[in-house]
């Protein structure tokens, strides 16, 4: 009996997540455990491991796509066996949110008489377009982590895009990988009411006086000058001289930047926010450090592991500040779960230290350095996330590492 | 119009040649009595008798340095290797004698020679024999490379190697000999460092030479049958390569693939792709792909050579990846 794969929930706080990369493909054998795909949550890519076994029978989502929780991925089971009743099945749950993707293969044949019949006809620029993946990308309408960082794109997609004036962030790339091609700008700029000739033209006026070896069009440079200048604006200075406008440019958020986005913004809102500063003689807790450091081999504890131990145990004797209102009541929780906040080069993320209290000082520092340097290249461990940082707990260390800063 | 064989536009060169300029004659293994082992040479020992036509011994090193000298000398030679695997013998003389004689004598000495015979795999020949040696010999400075595919080529470029004043090596292929097709009747030349566009298309372009451009042309078939144009280019010649060509070609398709008989590494395909990303990477919209032998020692068994070789089939699933088709 084929099974079908669900987006997992990866995070607690995780809505919706990108497979960024398959680690499988149709056939291969899968074992219970076994690392399928890396997927994109709110807060880091992290390696999804299989609940299940068996062949690959189909892989449902594309790299890429944004898919919400629960959304069918990929379908195993025996090999040989047919992926479309599962799917079926599954289908009721999530069936609605991607029809074009639920049964490309089933239908394969029948819309295949269609799309020949348009095949010889439609231009090479839509070759791409009108291949499966192409339509299951489109129909998605989604586009992998923008984040302002580099979006994959052939040199003549990224070149046709500035031409244009459009962000390669926010045309969906149908190649490999997301890759935004030639099909896809096109595209765009259709969408975008512009002709796609004047790219045609330009690529072939080049093509026809190709001698001078990388010629440019000398349209597209002096565009590409003026954009950079900015123009002159009607509002003048004091000797007359006008300002100069330069356009806006919009980052495009990834699912972390969403997600700072919205919980810092929750915070705010729901928190009556109070800011403690105090003064601590921390001249005990530097020695401690030094000999600590000094005594046990490999051991590197840090000031700010001196400070989420004394916020864990702090929490412990004051139960009250390890809480935070609901509609129900005050909600005093019992476990001490410190969140400490690492710095990303495009973000941030807030690995756990779970049972904080009941941890040594060298645990929490081999954890903390563990979560704090390796999601740098933004993979992590799945459990390591698990059980968002109780609230208060880190609004308290926040207030006293401002007193430290 | 004559149809002539390869051989034969290839003999017809040499005789016309040898009929315009006394200075010109041919030297090899059984180039004389035995008419060329692949019977190029058919009739020129009777022709043009044995002073221009030579029988040498079983020593490449010696026939091609003695050649080398002949044409220091003022004479015009033309060296048939019975396969350029026997030129790896002759390799010295070729890499730093012919090739760097009008540079070492700052001009005083020029070496106007014709290395030709077959290159690359033929059937069955086991790994030393089946080498491709356009890598080699587009590599140096000071020698110029053409492989031809069609008689009419042959002829018209072989004359022009005979003609040239420096050494040009010219490959042939063993499995093409007999490769048919018109020949004009009337004296012609076709210039070194000039590609043929052999098929027009505008979706992808294939960048070929020698024998895989019948691979290529066959692949642009299958792919017409799917609606794709493949635009297949003949390089023809090597060294000095067509690189107007090769752009106006890749900046109309924004594509290519480049197909052909030899190893992947480090040869005359990673020239031509490093020249595209170069030059027309604006025009790009996938990467340029090859397609060519498996990169490990040509084998004997003809199910693996099979496997080993470029075929139409492996060029199109090339040029589908490139259109990213599936």
């Amino acid at each position: 009996m084929a099974t079908v794969v669900q987006l997992p929930r990866l995070s607690d706080t995780m809505e919706e997540g990108v497979i960024a990369k398959w680690r499988i493909k149709v056939g291969d054998k899968v074992k219970r455990g076994q690392v399928i795909a890396e997927i994109e949550t709110d807060k880091a890519t992290m390696e999804f491991e299989s609940f299940d076994s068996g062949v690959v029978l189909k892989l449902i989502a594309t790299e890429g796509e944004t898919l919400p929780l629960g959304a069918p991925i990929a379908v195993l089971g025996q090999a040989g066996e047919s992926p479309d009743g599962a799917s079926a099945g599954a289908g009721a749950s999530v069936g609605a949110s991607e029809p074009a993707a639920a049964t490309p293969a089933a239908e394969a044949s029948k819309p295949a008489a269609a799309a020949e019949a348009s095949k010889p006809a439609a231009a090479v620029a839509e070759a791409a377009a009108s291949s499966p993946e192409g339509q299951v990308a489109k129909d998605m309408s989604k586009k992998p982590a923008g984040d302002g960082a580099r979006v994959p794109a052939s040199p003549l997609a990224r070149r046709l895009a500035r031409e244009h004036d459009l962000e390669l962030g926010e045309i969906s790339g149908s190649g490999p990988h997301g890759r935004v091609v030639k099909a896809d700008v096109d595209q765009a700029i259709a969408a975008a009411g512009k002709p796609p000739a004047t790219a045609a033209a330009a690529g072939t006026s080049a093509a026809a006086a190709p001698v001078a070896a990388g010629t440019r069009s000398g349209g597209a440079t002096a565009a590409a000058a003026v954009k950079s200048v900015g123009a002159a604006t009607a509002e003048v200075d004091a000797d007359g001289r006008p300002y100069v406008s330069r356009p806006a440019r919009t980052i495009k958020l990834s699912q972390m930047r969403k997600t700072i986005v919205k919980r810092m913004g929750q915070s705010k809102r729901e928190a009556p926010h109070i800011y403690l500063t105090t003064a601590i003689r921390m001249d005990r807790a530097l020695a401690v450090r030094a000999e600590i450091n000094a005594a046990v081999d490999g051991t590197k504890v840090s000031v700010n592991d001196l400070i989420v131990l004394a916020c864990a145990k702090a929490l412990r004797k004051h139960p009250k500040v390890n809480a935070n209102y609901t509609e129900a009541g005050i909600v005093e929780h019992g476990d001490i779960h410190v969140g400490v906040a690492v710095a990303l080069d495009d973000g941030l993320v807030v690995p756990v230290v779970r049972f904080a209290e009941q941890k040594s000082i060298t645990a929490i520092s081999r954890e903390t350095r563990d979560l704090g340097l390796r999601p740098r290249p933004r993979s992590c461990a799945r459990r390591r996330w698990r059980g968002a940082p109780s609230r208060s707990a880190t609004s308290g260390c926040s207030a006293w590492r401002a007193s430290w800063r | 119009m004559a149809i002539l064989q390869i051989r034969q536009a290839i003999r017809d060169a040499m005789k016309e040649e040898m009929l315009r300029d006394e200075r010109v004659f041919l030297m090899g293994e059984e180039v004389g009595h035995y008419n060329g082992a692949y019977k190029a040479s058919e009739g020129l020992l009777e022709q043009f008798g044995a002073r221009r036509v030579i029988d040498t011994p079983i020593v490449e090193t010696g026939f091609a340095g003695v050649g080398i000298g002949a044409a220091m000398c003022g004479l015009r030679p033309i060296i048939e290797f019975m396969t350029f695997n026997f030129s790896a013998v002759a390799f010295d003389q070729i890499l730093n004698n012919a090739a760097k004689i009008r540079h070492m004598t700052h001009g005083q000495f020029g070496v106007p020679i014709v290395f030709r015979g077959p290159n690359a795999a033929a059937h069955m020949l086991g790994s030393t024999h089946s080498q491709a040696f356009e890598p080699f010999y587009a590599h140096i400075p000071g020698l110029k490379v053409v492989a031809v595919a069609t008689p009419y080529d042959a002829k018209g470029l072989l004359k022009s190697a005979i003609r040239d004043d420096n050494p040009v090596v010219f490959l042939e292929a063993e499995l093409m000999y007999s490769v048919k097709g018109e020949v004009p009747d009337e004296e012609y030349t076709i210039p070194i460092g000039k590609a043929d566009i052999k098929r027009e298309g505008k979706h992808v372009t294939l960048i070929t030479w020698g024998q895989a451009v019948p691979i290529s042309l066959k692949t642009a078939e299958l792919a017409a049958k799917e609606g794709i144009e493949v635009e297949v280019i003949d390089l023809r010649t090597l060294r000095p390569l067509d690189t107007d060509a090769i752009l106006a070609s890749v900046m109309k398709t924004n594509r290519a693939v480049v197909l052909f008989h030899g190893w992947p590494y480090g040869g005359v395909g990673c020239e031509v792709i490093a020249r595209i990303q170069e030059l027309a990477f604006d025009h790009l919209d996938a990467p340029v792909l090859r397609e060519c032998y498996e990169d490990v020692p040509f084998p004997y068994a003809e199910n693996l050579e099979h496997l080993c070789l470029p075929t139409p089939e492996k060029g199109l699933a090339a040029v589908k990846k490139v259109l990213y088709k599936r």
